[in-house]
């Protein structure tokens, strides 16, 4: 019951969350949009009836407010409209390429998770060792290296030098080979680079906060008395240690599932990755309203989500969280 | 397009290259004098180039694949709906039309194995071939090509959003079909550049998309999906953002293709389709200039560069209502500006010697380009004494002033584009040595569209621009386009201008139009309201296991007659 009351409340802030972001997505596309009209362009054939013609077919003749309005009551009967670049349905174009964005980030934060809590984990346990320096540089590195300057130097090396000297090498874009391409075996060599540039994020990012918590954790009572009654250093620090320590990460990996929709948008846009990020990328660029306002409505959500997700959770870790 | 990262900047670059060429690109005969003329012009940097095939030699044999790559998404595959390069090139792939374009720009019968124009230039007859068949086995009719256009001209279909209805139904009257193998087109006046700008839209199954209003046609499952097809392949899929993969059309009238499939693959940026050519993972793309050195040495490739029809241009505000548009009405001002740019210097740095310093208003690859009497050398004292004699002294901070009113200004480019930003640099570089303020300011390709189209409150811009094989320039440079939603952004207006460009317009005589459009470009030197830096260059990468590609000025993304001898060594 107490659970309902706080779910309702939640979904009512979401709502206010979801509106405010849509509309101010809608305001700064429409403020800086100039007279441009979405998919026309610079075309010298193009006559200035045409252009106008297009431009009220795609309703930007009436102010933003009249769009708006438009736009949610179709939202609210489930229908998002169609691209304004291309005609398709701006849903075709999420389900379209959200298996690839999953496939690509689910994969970026398996692998994150396996390499940070380790690699957190021993760096607190050999606190100031070389091993914790060593994990400390690296860290750093995969936090302040760009994404998009490691993909380009990773698609050098691994694709492009590699093929110039006959070894076997690693594809550069997209998520399977054109040509007879989607088997598993060719997915995976597809995905080898992006996720590893993505999972690079994560694991550097993770693995600190696991670092400090862990040590904080360590440094509790109720460890201190784990171990005063005699129990081993293992179970300390496995049973005791990590399961608490483990709880701050749930909220930061809670707040990557809007990454399934953006966080990768640098690796796909670097690997040619048929994504959701390239998407919202590709079509903010273009004054694609409907596309971009569907696809902010989606991560809007997922945020939401990600964040009561990693609420809920909590609950499940830590047992004195209550919800009220 | 793009975000400031260095990749990026090439896909918007390359994505605005496009836009401006756009189905424009090709037209109309005669290019092939004038193209010849001008490789013969002893013009170094197109030696051993001419645009070229791909033919090693061996046997062509059936089976095979090629992967094609650039770097945007098609929108549509409705022929009558698209305006992009990408969606062009790959209805160009599955529909043909009346027909097609060469390599020099002449124009070649595809599904119309013939045509007559009338002496009064009114009428158009097309004959069909014969025996056409679309790829499900239906007959192509002279029925289909009238359902074609009369989506872009007949009022019944207004609301289907063609971006070709302003001129299909300013200029056709009404469409005949007196039997099933011919077409008649009845005109309202006479324009010069309809066959070769409007005589090759991939032509449409009336049995599939007949019965559906205009409102249906605009959201139709063909257009992303084309059931039926006529050209040299048939659709199979789109991967959005990925790719489009086509097979081979057993019913295509110019005989089946060697190939089994074509396939269209979307990159991130133009360093992508080297690397790529590189790898071999595409067989097929164009090459950014700055990648040329980069991808010379390989092996696998070749390289193919030849003239197209675009330029570099920056353009004076002429309207004086605007803030600059007092400092640029004295034509000494604009020619002062023009000779103080040493423009064989920014070919060499700025575009990695691919391309030539332009000598007039008209692209070389057009049969009506001249070379003007009024040349623009790169002559740093005549530039400082054309503004001494104006009027425009030195002041004591070094900047030119008449009147109180200092000769300085703002210029704008999109950014993102390297060649662009580097020009503006340089600009600003070499004017500030002759006493004049410019300053590069860099926005967002839409940005940069508004305010040459409609807000226009920019001091000078700098595009690039793509012109078809027909020599027309009215959207650049008539009065008429001068009006919000053209592309006379810069205000030029000029009688003599506007009244040579309409008896061009309105001429089918070849020779009496190029005296016309001599004349103009006599008018443009001296004028000099939009000056031309450099002429650009088109390059292709081609892997060599590719045979019979035939890439040229006129054949570049679409209008390629040659897509069904394409095959491949390895048969793979």
């Amino acid at each position: 019951m107490i659970l309902a009351k706080y779910l309702a409340r939640r979904f009512f802030a979401s709502v206010i969350v979801v509106l405010g972001v849509t509309l101010i997505t809608l305001l700064l596309m429409d403020r800086t949009r100039g007279t441009y009209v979405p998919g026309i362009d610079l075309n010298p054939s193009l006559r200035p009836e045409d252009i106008a013609r297009l431009r009220a077919n795609l309703g930007l003749d009436r102010p933003f407010y009249i769009w708006y309005l438009t736009w949610i009551w179709g939202v609210l009967h489930g229908d998002f409209g169609r691209s304004m670049i291309d005609g398709s349905t701006v849903m075709s174009h999420i389900l379209d390429r959200l298996p690839n964005t999953i496939e690509l980030t689910a994969t970026a934060i398996l692998v994150g998770i396996l390499i940070s809590i380790p690699v957190g984990v021993v760096s607190a346990l050999r606190r100031g060792s070389k091993t914790d320096h060593t994990l400390t540089v690296v860290s750093v590195a995969g936090f302040a290296v760009p994404q998009f300057w490691l993909g380009l130097m990773l698609i050098l090396i691994f694709s492009v030098t590699l093929e110039q000297h006959g070894l076997p090498w690693l594809p550069s874009s997209g998520a399977y080979s054109a040509y007879n391409g989607g088997d598993l075996l060719d997915r995976l060599l597809h995905l080898i680079m992006p996720a590893t540039v993505l999972s690079f994020f994560y694991v550097s990012t993770w693995s600190r906060f696991i670092r400090s918590s862990m040590l904080e954790v360590l440094s509790q009572d109720y460890i201190r008395t784990a171990r005063a009654k005699g129990m081993s250093e293992r179970r300390v620090v496995y049973l005791h240690g990590l399961r608490n320590a483990l709880i701050p990460l749930i909220t930061l990996i809670g707040l990557e599932l809007p990454g399934l929709v953006s966080g990768g948008l640098v690796v796909e846009v670097v690997f040619g990755w048929p994504g959701i990020g390239k998407l919202a990328f590709e079509r903010a660029l273009q004054y694609d309203y409907t596309t971009v306002m569907g696809v902010t409505f989606f991560a809007t959500m997922l945020v939401i989500a990600g964040n009561l997700l990693a609420d809920l959770l909590y609950g499940v870790l830590d047992p004195r969280i209550r919800y009220g | 397009m793009s975000e400031d990262e260095d990749p990026k900047g090439f896909e918007q670059f390359e994505r605005f290259l496009e836009e401006w060429s756009r189905r424009d690109f090709l037209k109309k005969t005669g290019g092939a004098a004038a193209y010849m003329a001008f490789l013969a012009g002893g013009l170094e940097w197109l030696e051993a180039c001419g645009g070229g095939s791909n033919s090693g030699g061996g046997t062509a044999k059936k089976g095979g694949h090629v992967v094609e790559g650039n770097f945007s998404d098609i929108r549509t595959l409705n022929s009558m709906l698209s305006s992009d390069t990408a969606s062009n090139q790959v209805i160009g792939l599955m529909f043909d039309g009346l027909t097609n374009q060469k390599k020099d720009g002449t124009v070649i019968p595809a599904l119309a194995e013939s045509w007559k124009t009338s002496a009064d230039g009114m009428t158009y007859t097309f004959k069909l071939r014969s025996g056409l068949k679309w790829s499900d086995g239906q007959p192509i009719t002279a029925d289909d090509v009238k359902f074609t256009y009369s989506l872009a001209q007949d009022d019944a279909y207004k609301a289907f959003a063609s971006p070709r209805r302003g001129d299909l139904s300013k200029y056709i009257k009404s469409i005949d079909t007196p039997d099933p193998q011919t077409v008649v087109m009845n005109m309202t006046q006479v324009f010069a550049p309809f066959l070769a700008s409007h005589g090759q839209y991939g032509i449409l199954p009336k049995h599939v998309l007949g019965t559906m209003d205009a409102t249906a046609l605009n959201t139709a499952d063909f257009n992303s999906a084309p059931s039926v097809t006529n050209g040299a392949f048939k659709f199979v899929r789109w991967d959005k953002g990925a790719q489009v993969t086509m097979a081979r059309n057993d019913n295509y009238w110019a005989g089946a293709a060697y190939l089994d499939q074509w396939i269209y693959k979307v990159l991130p940026d133009s360093v992508a389709v080297t690397n790529q050519l590189k790898t071999g993972e595409i067989d097929i793309g164009p090459v950014d200039p700055g990648q040329y050195d980069n991808i010379k040495t390989t092996d696998s490739v070749t390289l193919t560069e030849f003239p197209v029809p675009s330029f570099t241009f920056y353009a004076y505000q002429l309207d004086p209502s605007k803030p600059a548009g007092p400092l640029f009405q004295d034509q000494a001002v604009r020619q002062a500006l023009l000779y103080a740019l040493d423009r064989q210097s920014m070919v060499n740095a700025i575009f990695f010697n691919h391309g030539v310093v332009a000598d007039s208003v008209m692209p070389p690859t057009s049969w009506a380009h001249i070379k003007p009497q009024t040349q623009y050398p790169f002559d740093k004292n005549k530039a400082g004494s054309l503004l001494d004699g104006a009027g425009w002294a030195m002041g004591s901070d070094g900047i030119r002033a008449k009147n109180g009113m200092k000769l300085k200004f703002t210029m704008i480019t999109n950014a993102g584009n390297k060649q662009r930003e580097s020009c503006l640099t340089y600009m600003q570089q070499a004017w500030k040595a002759i006493g004049v303020d410019a300053t590069p300011s860099l926005i967002q390709f839409p940005q940069l569209v508004s305010q040459i189209v409609s807000i226009r409150t920019f001091d000078m811009f700098l595009v690039g621009f793509n012109w078809s094989v027909d020599p027309d320039e009215a959207p650049l440079f008539h009065s008429r386009n001068a009006a919000p939603g053209g592309f006379n952004g810069a205000h030029f207006k000029n009688d003599q201008v506007d009244s040579l460009l309409d008896q061009a317009l309105g001429t089918l005589d070849q020779n009496k139009r190029k005296q016309l459009y001599a004349q103009f470009q006599e008018i443009m030197a001296e004028q000099v309201p939009s000056p031309i830096l450099v002429f650009n260059t088109g390059i292709w990468g081609v892997n060599k296991r590719v045979q019979n590609t035939d890439f040229g000025t006129f054949s570049q993304y679409q209008f390629r007659p040659w897509n069904h001898t394409v095959w491949v060594t390895d048969g793979k």
